[in-house]
């Protein structure tokens, strides 16, 4: 059994220290790229969102080094992407892929047995004693948290950094080492190292940056390829950026969410204009909106997959928030035919909006 | 006490229990007019672009109705059965039409779960309240209500046709039509009739959805996808139409399971949005219904060539 799994920004290399911990068999599939996106419209139903096209481009080029096992979390919300593994299913078996697929669904809808069964498919294929699993899932969780943080840091300083790009390169080269570590302990020290190199990027504390909360659907705001590496260029610019929904977010947000005490900010921010959850990451986004807002930020730049069902009623309560409060949102919808020039043109006029905003006290009123 | 109901999404489904309600508790009910262009133009133009039609049709509604009534009646249907869901839009629908439509009257928003009378009971207490402050009216009327909806029939099974097909999609584009051009008389008119997902059994379509692999989460998808796997394999209907809103996203799922499930069987997708042109819509029938004709008549299931083609490879 060789497992893969689809590309989710970061959540590589927690896999990567988990399956290398448990001593199973794995294939990363090749990064995001244009081809990824090519095979994926090719064969995926035309309406369908962004994520799963790429996720289908991710399978077939992971298929073709070998990989006979699909791991993939689902979701019972109103959201399509829990109906992806049953539509995947379908089209790679159509296309002669002999693919199986271990579907991490939550326990409310498939029964607990059901869940640890799905589980063991994938834990029964490691020789270690249970201690020395979970061990290796904390392994994984301490892994996924430390990239979000690298990725926090590195996007939050840009705007204050002395030499232009720094923190880019030291933030691209903390992945492509974390990449090559063979054992999960060492990508831990490894990013824990390049955790202290940031602290050491020379920084001007004096500049007050342009910043940005970047919100949205959650897989387009975390795959830097769907979002045309939005971030990297906000990097380039010098301009501080912000981001909530993370794997590690996602994680906790979870486990949590039985206890209900899940994400109580976003909550208590999105009550004025979105009270209940409506699915997908909706309610997140208004409560990052204002959130970004109290915070001080410049502005907010909202990304969805076209077609995505709850991003298009936080689209329609966003530009009320942006009246009330008079705070700028943009929203940039991607998909397999997004050009990246029009795209940059988008971006850098919003970006010149806001810093004519900080530069005259009357913009605005 | 006047309350406005747009003509709009479930309405079409629902209205018998909505009205009655209403009518009962002592309010005036205003019912927008049958959808027509200026109420497309309204929706369009206050709706966010992204959204399908359905909802920018209701928007319009809504507008159409602000200065004619006290408050409007916005159904936040959250469910009609339990652990399943209607769409993300309709959660978020009063938010939807609240923040883009300006100077609307107070608004009937809170939230629906249909799931049993008592849940929907809840709804019934908050919503009655802003009409009269008796609980004993509300019971009663919310009784009478639900009585009415149970006894009320919604749906077309034309018998009087030699061919038939199964028209699907969501209730709102089956029965509003406008939207969709008038597809039922159009297919009359060429001699078809007309089954809809109402004339299947809940536990046909229960057995045909336990066979999936992940239970569908949505009312209309397990709905749409039992009625047609149903009516393929009892044969109830020559062909299928499925009539969906561009940019639907149960549709660009459910469109696929429903083509894996029936294969070869005769299948067409309408797409409706606001530029739609009737010319084409009335093409796409034509040559549709011509391929069921020429399907009954000569059919060997062999084409000339003398290779059987099957539907999806695209030969239609």
């Amino acid at each position: 059994m060789k497992i893969t799994f689809p590309h989710m920004g970061n959540v590589y290399l927690a896999v990567k220290a988990l399956f290398d911990g448990l001593g199973i068999e794995y294939v990363i599939p090749p990064k995001n790229s244009k081809k990824t996106l090519e095979i994926g419209s090719l064969h995926s139903p035309e309406e369908i969102c962004l994520p799963y096209k790429i996720m289908i481009g991710n399978y077939v080029q992971a298929a073709e080094m070998g990989a006979d096992t699909v791991l993939l979390t689902g979701s019972c919300g109103p959201c399509r992407f829990g109906e992806y593994c049953e539509m995947q299913m379908n089209l790679l078996n159509k296309l002669g892929h002999d693919f199986k697929f271990i579907v991490i669904d939550a326990p409310g809808d498939i029964g607990v047995s059901e869940l640890f069964n799905r589980i063991a498919e994938i834990s029964t294929k490691s020789r270690m004693s249970k201690h020395k699993k979970l061990q290796c899932v904390k392994y994984a969780l301490d892994v996924i948290n430390l990239t979000d943080k690298l990725d926090a840091k590195a996007h939050w300083l840009a705007g204050y950094e002395r030499k232009r790009e720094e923190c880019k390169k030291l933030l691209h080269a903390s992945k492509r080492d974390a990449a090559r570590c063979s054992n999960p302990k060492e990508m831990i020290k490894l990013l824990k190292d390049y955790e202290k190199k940031f602290d050491n990027v020379e920084l001007d504390l004096d500049k007050d940056p342009v910043k940005i909360a970047i919100i949205g659907e959650i897989y387009t705001v975390i795959e830097p390829f769907s979002n045309l590496y939005i971030e990297d260029k906000l990097m380039s610019y010098g301009v501080s950026t912000r981001r909530e929904l993370t794997p590690s977010w996602w994680v906790k947000n979870m486990v949590m969410s039985p206890t209900r005490l899940n994400s109580l900010d976003l909550k208590r921010h999105s009550k004025e204009y979105l009270r209940l959850e409506i699915g997908g990451h909706a309610r997140e986004c208004i409560g990052e909106a204002v959130m970004a807002y109290e915070d001080g930020l410049d502005g907010a730049i909202q990304i969805f997959p076209m077609g995505c069902m709850p991003e298009i009623v936080s689209k329609a309560i966003l530009p009320r928030i942006s009246k009330d409060k008079n705070f700028p949102i943009m929203t940039l919808v991607v998909d397999e035919m997004t050009g990246e020039a029009g795209y940059v043109t988008r971006i850098e006029a919003f970006l010149d909006l806001l810093e004519r905003r900080k530069e005259h006290v009357l913009s605005g009123s | 006490m006047k309350i406005g109901i747009p003509k709009g999404l479930l309405y079409y489904k629902y209205h018998p229990f909505f009205m009655t309600f209403f009518t009962e508790l002592g309010a005036e009910t205003i019912v927008s007019e049958d959808t027509n262009k200026s109420i497309l133009d309204l929706g369009v133009k206050h709706c966010v672009d992204e959204a399908c039609m359905p909802v920018k049709v209701f928007h319009g509604h809504v507008a159409s109705l602000r200065d004619k009534c006290d408050a409007i009646l916005i159904p936040r249907i959250m469910q009609i059965r339990k652990r399943e869901y209607i769409c993300p839009k309709f959660c978020g629908l009063p938010e939807m039409v609240v923040y883009n439509i300006p100077d609307l009257p107070a608004v009937i928003s809170e939230p629906i779960y249909a799931t049993d009378d008592k849940r929907l009971y809840e709804w019934a207490k908050e919503a009655g309240r802003l009409v009269t402050r008796d609980r004993n009216t509300i019971r009663r009327a919310f009784e009478k209500a639900v009585s009415v909806q149970n006894e009320y029939d919604i749906g077309i099974n034309t018998l009087s046709y030699e061919m038939k097909v199964a028209l699907a999609g969501h209730p709102y584009n089956i029965y509003d039509s406008y939207s969709n051009m008038n597809i039922v008389r159009k297919l009359n008119a060429l001699g078809i009739g007309i089954i809809t997902e109402e004339f299947v059994d809940e536990e046909e379509v229960d057995s045909e959805v336990g066979k999936l692999f992940k239970r569908p989460f949505w009312t209309f998808a397990r709905n749409t996808y039992g009625f047609l796997a149903t009516a393929y394999e009892k044969k109830l209907c020559d062909g299928v139409i499925y009539i969906s809103s561009f940019a639907c996203g149960i549709d660009s799922v459910l469109i696929e399971l429903v083509k894996e499930r029936i294969g070869d069987f005769p299948f067409m997708v309408l797409k409706i949005d606001e530029h739609t042109g009737e010319a084409g819509v009335n093409t796409r029938i034509e040559a549709f219904v011509d391929m069921l004709e020429r399907r009954k008549t000569y059919e060997d299931n062999v084409p000339s060539y003398g290779q059987c083609v099957p539907c999806s490879q695209g030969s239609f």
